[in-house]
């Protein structure tokens, strides 16, 4: 109580110097700013006579006094708050309530380590509005982000518990681009935060430049995300239960894109066949068809659904002149020796596998607290089902906030404990053929779903494919679970050492252990069958913790504003994994499936664990300063050793100031003129990374018995051996960002709109990257050094603004919107240019070369179609590697795909590769849409990604049918053909979406421009309809709000692919996660869902 | 008040210090190991350079983390697909970039991802051979006594040995190849020897490994997959020969025959076999040492490279398909009904002419050798019942014959217990040097350095008449497994097989309904003309399906590969109609083009240190 009057008298002597004329006339007026939505005391609000210069700011506690006349009028304007006009009237206490403006959130944010007035940031932080991501049903917040905060991007698929990806102002580094989440104080660096229960959380900040960021120095140079969890509030009780449920449809369908009839996907083979040139255009005759393929569809002029694909030699009675069996014995069918499978008329594959899915979703908490107390408890359960058959991902998790004043000191904890269960779907490294999805492209038309006995069926027919059925594959993988169970959180304690000096230390802990274990089928029914059962066990165990102590100081006058932070902190990282297999199970049932001599085959028997164990020492410090809250200052310094350097290159030091100038504060800003707040901020800082594998600063020997053993007696036994696994570099050091960042806040018409807008430009310096080695040093992981260079430039802004209509019709409308531009400046000095990971099945189509994006698509440049034979024939490329007119191109034909010569040199070769396209949008944006009507609201949310482009390289299998996959539906119509050729309308179709179809053609698959598609679309992300249930309906509840919503409603895109919202499959190299090296390559992803939601709300 | 104040002050400022002190003063907070690795002193051992040596003999097949195929410790993508022998088989669309190196189009595709495993894999074994020359010196010097003199002059020898080897298969795919040596550091040298001055390394490094080994006949600790000095003068005699260098060659042959340890196996089916009693024999100049059941869980020990080469899913191996004799390899191996001798030798015009598919008929008069070499239909298929149509993936495609030497006989017990595709893994060693192949260059050397005839003659009529020996029995029907069918069905075709289990028989043997065997010797050559033709002819019988072929044709001359190959196509791609869209043979490839990768990864300052060959 003191310390209140104490700022009333500064205040009041402080008016006094300024006061003039004002104080001969006026009485003193006072009060207290409360914020209508919370009941909070609003710290630091502007209160003016309006007309005069006198002026002041309400202190801690939300209090003011001012000197104005009886008759005066004062105006109450605060950042995030619609400024407000009250008459004074002759009373001298004057309690206001500011009614918050729209999209804005708290007043106090936490910023790392400590908290600051949202007003008095001057740094680039971005705040989620959390209403509007708890309109999202993923299970990761951070899925939910997309779209919501300027400057962030994100991409996660549609299968359930699918890890998500997330980027931060591009993409700062080649590896581990992954930014820091700070959960309550305790550091996680990976974007896979399933464990964490959105409904939990109470807000997040998006650090976004270093002078934000650096106060996290080590690893915050892709940004920090500050997620704290709700706690509790002194006051009553409350309770708070939202259940919701929906189903979840695919946006999008293979089926919506495949054939599905058998017969017409003949028709494409036949074609293939019948055109499948080397030099004459001629057609050929139908019967130079291969005979397994007459021995499925017969008399090729007169094709028909077989009534068998595959019958074993050993059931075959008789066949007709075709080869098909013709008349088998169907008792001999025995499984797995002696199959039999129908032919279908058209299996819609899709169907097969895809079908709508189920999702739920229960939170309960409980909040509160007593003078000395708060508390905040939740339980959360959340069931999701895959689209995809046989998957699923569940969560429970419970969650205990308290914190406990003891006179000076305040103690408390913050702990989440959860269990996460996922099984069956697609996790991001699920990629390629190896998925339901790639399985569902690679099955004919022809196989059935299952063989004549029940059994699953495939393409074990020559000419079938090498795949797997996409069902079974699922069906077979239902048991394999991911298990996690964790505690993340912290205990602290803080105390008041004197006056505006606090001292607070936390021990901070995340521990998991995650249990995983799979199983591998037979499939004899593949052409390439797999015989031998096997499963796999896998345990990991993570502990890390951390301790940080911090100083802070206070000091605050009506003018002068200084907090300092100075503070400590150690961190450690262990984990522990331990896998093993054994094939051969006796019996496969889920209770058989151990690692067990007895059970299947000893021999086969493997276990291996590895660990890691990394350290972090931290010192750091800060302090900001304001004046009137109208000039800005603050420093930042952090210096963080880490294990993973030698000795000598350990520490990193990472300094950052900021500047900012609240011109609207200033005497000469017009008063009550369009802009409430105009604030300029200027930052520049440092962050550093370093991630890597620990370890990597001394040369690495190991050996492996596939690898380095061998058999030198020629008896079969195998003598160990060791060779170089990685070569060492002990001048590995931190690698370092510089960011600058200039902003522009405005406030404008009483709050109703505000508008702010970043412009940044971040250079990545000392890349932490290992270079490729020529092969000729062998097959050791090459040095992880600081070589390259890396830019980042782009804006990102949000514009927000919020009217009313008559009373009680409220309207909001917000945009954001990004743009950043990557640039690799260097990689080692040496190579101009590396590949990124291999990842197809056509090769390599990322390059990352300087001057270019990362991960940018690297391949042939098409051009068109060779037009006729004439043209073609002329380009083609003979024996001695020459043609009749540059440029030679191999395998010439027409209707085959041309290529651009784009060295010169006459020839298309691999030199001709070139930057065809790259995965990065020139600009994301979302648009928030609200309306509110007494107790009806409607809000939607559309996010639109523009000008970037995927490289969709299922076009190997659905176009040019590698591997004798299926194909798009228009493949038979949309061709280039010749006039000869069957079926062909638009002889010599320049503009044919498709090339000649060929079974031999084998150059206008390879990697090209072809492959690049746009990526740009626009979606309906959230539309939700909610009701404010009338008390009186439903009395024993005080509040009640259902609504129904809907996701992904529509998308509109040019893409022709499954769904141009793509992934970032993961992609490991030895120095880490390079997925960023891997991004915008369609293989195979699990489509977003479309879910509508159904939920209810209450609190009592 | 004051003083508690300060008192609390202090206390607080204390408590802050110290733990920061306590932290900062465990100063090995921050000193982790790396977790999980040996570092380099733990193999500063005896142990260790063996262990690194024995790394070194690893890399002569794929393993476990260098993968793929193109690595085969066979060759088969570059030395049979190539060529006249084989097909890529399996279907069109399957591992398209063999199929592109098939098809000439070497650049194309994923061709050079092909030539790149082979790259990498030729030149980890040179690293891992310096590695260990390296490591064997540090010991030499840290810790004297540590291993004695004559076991460092031996694993010396060994490393140098595997060194040449390594560099020799680099240098017959691309000619203009670096050498590294263990000094070396600069991994990014220039390929700008000259194609004439590798192999005068290669000849050094043998010629150090001959001396450092010296002249005992039994590997060191009797372990059979050893090189000893006479491995090494054997080699020197193949690269001699590689160097038209025929005179070197002759001397160096004829030592190794005179006083070398090697001889012919009395079966040829004793050379490809996966019976352990029958591996490392006399014949086996160098192999790898595949091994199945080894203790390692995956099988990745086993024949590695050549795990596709296998029938497919209607066989008891279920996979892939690869590897398939071409049509025109079949028909080299009719013979003469009258002398015995290859009907290429007899009737060149018209060998050639048989489109029909070789299957099972008493009528056709062929070298045994084909059906040690070739699966065919009605045909045992060594101890595995007979082969049919529906062991083929896919025939309109890559025809209807099988490969056979690299599969192991169902009875060796060779077939691994673990692994992806058991009936694919197998022990079966892969032969990189034999010396039948050693004999028939031997002749080779003599008739192109103006020697005897007549000797030469008797050296093709030493190979000629051990391939008389025997020929595939009935192999054993009983003991098929359910997939190649009873026994009923087996007796049922050949009645003569009813209990016969012997795989192997004299040629005449009454049981064999299958074909008619014959061998017939060769008159002494009249002249080098006559002489070379029967000696390529009968390199191509022995040696056929062992990834020899290619290099052979372009070790004949620029002009006789591109007569061969474009004959050879001509004709086959009336056969397999996929064969219209390969390029002839021309000039460019007498040798592989560098895989681009390398060549990028080779610049220094934006110059590429290492040259693509011509035409490419």
């Amino acid at each position: 109580m003191q310390k209140v009057y104490r700022a009333v008298g500064i205040t009041f002597l402080f008016l006094l110097t300024l006061g003039g004329t004002a104080l001969a006339q006026g009485t003193q007026v006072s009060g207290t700013v409360t914020s209508a939505t919370t009941g909070e005391k609003l710290w630091g609000v502007t209160v003016r006579v309006k007309g005069t210069q006198t002026q002041t700011v309400t202190d801690q506690q939300g209090r003011y006094a001012l000197v104005a006349p009886a008759d005066a009028v004062l105006t109450f304007a605060e950042i995030g708050y619609r400024g407000k006009e009250q008459p004074v009237n002759s009373q001298t206490t004057l309690d206001v309530a500011l009614e918050q403006a729209p999209t804005m959130l708290s007043e106090v944010v936490v910023t790392g380590y400590t908290s600051q007035r949202r007003g008095d940031i001057t740094s680039a932080i971005s705040s989620v509005d959390l209403s509007s991501t708890d309109k999202q049903t993923s299970a990761s917040v951070l899925q939910r982000l997309d779209g919501r905060v300027p400057g962030v991007t994100v991409n996660s698929s549609g299968s359930p518990g699918s890890r998500t990806t997330v980027r931060i102002r591009g993409v700062s580094s080649f590896h581990d681009n992954d930014p820091l989440y700070i959960i309550d104080g305790t550091p996680v660096q990976e974007s896979y935060l399933n464990f964490l229960n959105p409904a939990d959380i109470g807000e997040i900040q998006v650090l976004k430049d270093a002078s934000s960021a650096s106060i996290y120095g080590s690893r915050a140079s892709n940004g920090v995300i500050i997620i704290e969890t709700k706690k509790g509030r002194p006051g009553g009780r409350q309770a708070r239960l939202e259940v919701r449920t929906g189903v979840a449809t695919p946006t999008r369908g293979l089926d919506d894109m495949l054939m599905s009839n058998t017969l017409e996907y003949f028709d494409v083979i036949k074609r293939s066949y019948v055109n499948a040139h080397s030099g004459d255009p001629t057609p050929w005759p139908l019967d130079s068809m291969p005979k397994e393929i007459k021995a499925i569809y017969g008399d090729p002029a007169n094709p028909e659904v077989p009534r068998w694909t595959y019958v074993d030699p050993g059931a075959i009675v008789s066949k007709d002149i075709w080869g098909r069996p013709d008349s088998i014995n169907t008792a001999a069918y025995s499984y797995p020796n002696l199959l039999i499978m129908p032919g279908s008329a058209g299996t819609n594959w899709w169907k097969a596998v895809f079908s709508p899915a189920q999702f739920s979703d229960a939170n309960l908490g409980l909040s509160g607290g007593g003078a000395d107390n708060s508390y905040n408890v939740s339980f959360n359960y959340l069931k999701q089902d895959g689209t995809g058959a046989y998957s699923q991902f569940q969560r429970g998790t419970l969650r205990v906030n308290t914190a406990f004043n003891v006179g000076r000191l305040t103690i408390g904890e913050n702990m989440a404990i959860g269990r996460e269960q996922g099984y069956g779907g697609i996790d991001d490294g699920g990629i390629g053929e190896d998925n339901i999805i790639g399985k569902n492209i690679l099955m004919q038309p022809v196989v059935p779903v299952r063989d004549i006995a029940g059994n699953f069926a495939s393409g074990k027919f020559s000419g079938g494919g090498n795949n797997t059925n996409p069902l079974k594959y699922a069906f077979s993988h239902r048991f394999d679970k991911t298990l996690t169970d964790r505690g993340i959180g912290n205990a602290f304690a803080g105390i008041d050492l004197v006056r505006n000096l606090a001292f607070k230390t936390r021990f901070s802990f995340n521990v998991f252990q995650q249990g995983q274990n799979g199983f591998t089928p037979i499939t004899p029914e593949n052409s390439e069958p797999n015989t031998v059962n096997g499963i796999f066990d896998n345990e990991r165990r993570g502990t890390d913790w951390t301790i940080s102590n911090t100083l802070n100081y206070n000091w605050t006058t009506a003018s002068h504003n200084l907090t300092a932070l100075l503070g400590q902190e150690a961190h450690s990282e262990t984990q522990r994994f331990i896998t093993g297999s054994i094939a051969a199970l006796l019996n496969d049932d889920p209770s058989s499936r151990y690692i067990q001599d007895a059970l299947g085959s000893a021999a086969s028997k493997n276990v291996s664990s590895t660990g890691s164990l990394d350290r972090l020492l931290s010192f750091f410090g800060k302090a900001d300063y304001n004046y009137a809250q109208r000039y800005y200052a603050s420093a930042t310094l952090r210096r963080d050793g880490s294990s993973k350097f030698a000795p000598s290159h350990r520490w990193g030091t990472f300094p950052a100031f900021n500047v900012g100038w609240r011109a609207s504060r200033e005497s000469f800003f017009p008063q009550n003129g369009f802009f409430s707040n105009v604030m300029v901020r200027f930052g520049w800082g440092e962050t550093g990374n370093q991630q890597i594998p620990g370890g990597r600063i001394v040369a690495q020997f190991g050996g492996d018995r596939g690898d380095t053993f061998y058999d030198i007696s020629g008896t079969g036994t195998i003598q160990p051996g060791f060779r170089q696994v990685a070569l060492g570099n002990p001048n590995v050091k931190w690698e370092t960002n510089k960011s600058t960042n200039v902003g522009l806040d405005l406030e404008f018409l009483q709050g109703r709109g505000n508008f702010t807008v970043d412009v940044y430009n971040r250079r990545t310096e000392g890349l932490l990257y290992d270079p490729r080695l020529p092969s000729t040093a062998g097959a050791a992981n090459p040095a992880i050094g600081n070589f390259g260079t890396m830019s980042n430039k782009g804006f990102d802004f949000a514009l927000a603004y919020s009217g009313t209509i008559s009373g009680n019709k409220v309207w909001s409308v917000a945009f954001n919107g990004s743009h950043y531009k990557n640039k690799i400046l260097r990689i080692d000095g040496v190579t101009q240019a590396f590949f990124g990971p291999v990842g197809t099945r056509i090769g390599v189509a990322v390059i990352n070369q300087v001057g270019q994006p990362i991960g940018a698509f690297y391949g042939l440049q098409a051009n068109g179609y060779f037009p006729d034979s004439v043209d073609a024939l002329a380009h083609r490329t003979n024996a001695l590697g020459t043609c009749d007119t540059a440029p030679c191109q191999d395998a010439a034909l027409p209707g085959r795909i041309r290529f651009v010569d784009v060295n010169k040199d006459g020839v298309i070769t691999a030199a001709d590769k070139t930057i065809i396209g790259s995965p990065h949008p020139d600009f994301t944006g979302g648009l928030d849409l609200g309306f509110r009507m007494g107790a009806w609201d409607f809000s939607a949310t559309i996010f639109g990604s523009f000008g970037g482009q995927i490289f969709d390289a299922q076009k190997d299998f659905y176009v040019f049918r590698d591997f004798s996959t299926n194909v798009v539906k228009d493949r038979l119509t949309d061709s280039f053909c010749l006039p000869a050729d069957e079926g062909c309308t638009h002889p010599y179709d320049k503009n044919a979406k498709y090339p000649r179809l060929d079974q031999f053609d084998a150059s206008s698959p390879v990697i090209s421009s072809y492959y690049v598609e746009s990526a740009t679309y626009v979606r309906l992300r959230t539309l939700q309809v909610g009701w404010q249930v009338p008390a009186s309906l439903i009395r024993w509840l005080p509040s009640a709000r259902i609504y129904l919503q809907a996701e992904n409603l529509f998308t509109i895109t040019g893409y022709e692919g499954l769904d141009p919202a793509l992934p970032a499959a993961a992609a490991t190299g030895a120095s880490g996660d390079i997925r960023d090296q891997a991004r915008g390559i369609d293989q195979g992803i699990y489509p977003s869902n479309r879910t509508i939601t159904v939920g209810i709300s209450t609190t009592f | 008040m004051k003083t508690s104040l300060r008192s609390r002050l202090v206390l607080g400022t204390a408590c802050f210090a110290l733990l920061g002190v306590i932290t900062y003063a465990c100063k090995n907070f921050l000193d982790t190991p790396a977790q999980g690795t040996l570092d380099q002193n733990a193999l500063l051992t005896h142990a260790g350079v063996e262990g690194s040596l024995i790394a070194t003999y690893r890399m002569l097949d794929c393993s476990e983390d260098v993968g793929s195929w193109g690595c085969a410790a066979s060759n088969w993508p570059f030395g049979d697909i190539t060529s006249d022998d084989a097909y890529k088989g399996s279907e069109a669309t399957d591992q398209p970039g063999a199929t592109q190196i098939e098809l000439y189009n070497w650049t194309t595709g994923q061709a050079p991802d092909y030539l790149d495993q082979k790259w990498s894999t030729v030149y980890e074994g040179v690293v891992r051979a310096n590695s260990t020359l390296r490591l064997l010196e540090q010991v030499r010097t840290a810790k004297p006594g540590e291993i004695s003199d004559a076991v460092a002059k031996a694993i010396a020898g060994e490393a140098l040995f595997l060194r040449a080897h390594y560099h020799f298969e680099a240098w017959r795919m691309w000619g203009n190849v670096p050498y590294y040596y263990e000094t070396d550091t600069d991994f990014r040298k220039p390929n700008d020897l000259g194609v004439d001055s590798v192999p005068k390394l290669i000849l050094k490094d043998l010629d150090s490994a001959i001396v450092l080994l010296g002249p005992s006949k039994t590997p060191r600790n009797g372990e059979a997959g050893r090189a000893t000095s006479w491995t090494a003068k054997a080699y020197r005699g193949r690269v001699q020969i590689y160097t038209k260098d025929f005179a070197g060659a002759l001397a160096t042959f004829n030592d190794v025959t005179a006083n070398g340890p090697y001889a012919l196996e009395t079966s040829f089916d004793h050379v490809w076999t996966g019976f352990q009693a029958l591996k490392n024999g006399k014949e086996t100049i160098f192999a790898f040492e595949a091994s199945s059941n080894d203790g390692e869980p995956s099988g990745w020990n086993a024949n590695w490279g050549e795990r596709l080469n296998f029938p497919h899913s209607g066989s008891p191996f279920g996979c892939c398909g690869f590897h398939q004799p071409s049509q025109n390899l079949l028909n080299f191996y009719a013979v003469d009904g009258v002398t015995g001798l290859p009907k290429a030798i007899v009737s060149p015009g018209t060998w050639n002419t048989r489109n029909a598919t070789w299957i099972a008929s008493v009528a056709d008069t062929v070298d045994p050798r084909l059906d040690w070499t070739v699966g065919r239909d009605s045909v045992p298929y060594k101890d595995w019942g007979f082969h049919t149509p529906e062991w083929i993936r896919a025939s309109g495609y890559g025809g209807p014959y099988s490969p056979k030497k690299n599969v192991h006989e169902q009875a060796s017990g060779s077939q691994s217990t673990v692994g992806w595709q058991v009936q694919q893994l197998n022990s079966v060693h892969i032969h990189l040097y034999r010396y039948a192949d050693l004999l028939l260059m031997q002749a080779e050397a003599l008739v192109k350095s103006g020697g005897s005839l007549v000797t030469a003659t008797t050296l093709v009529n030493q190979i000629r008449t051990r391939a008389a020996q025997t020929a595939q029995g009935c192999g054993g029907a009983v003991s098929a497994s359910p997939k190649t069918k009873a026994e009923s069905i087996f007796v049922a075709k050949y009645p003569l097989c009813a209990g016969d289990t012997r795989m192997v028989v004299p040629i005449n043997d009454s049981t064999i309904r299958w074909a008619t065997y014959k061998v017939g010797l060769y008159p002494t050559f009249p002249d080098t003309a006559t002489a070379m033709t029967a000696i390529r002819a009968e390199r191509r019988l022995e040696l056929g399906m062992e990834g020899q072929r290619f290099f052979d044709l372009r070790r004949y001359g620029q002009a006789y590969a591109t007569q061969t190959i474009n004959d050879y196509l001509t004709v086959e791609k009336t056969r397999r109609t996929y064969k219209q869209a390969q390029l002839p043979f021309a000039v460019r490839n007498m040798y592989f083009p560098i895989p681009p990768i390398e060549i990028d990864l080779s610049k220094i300052g934006g110059v590429d240190k290492l040259v693509q060959n011509n035409g490419w």
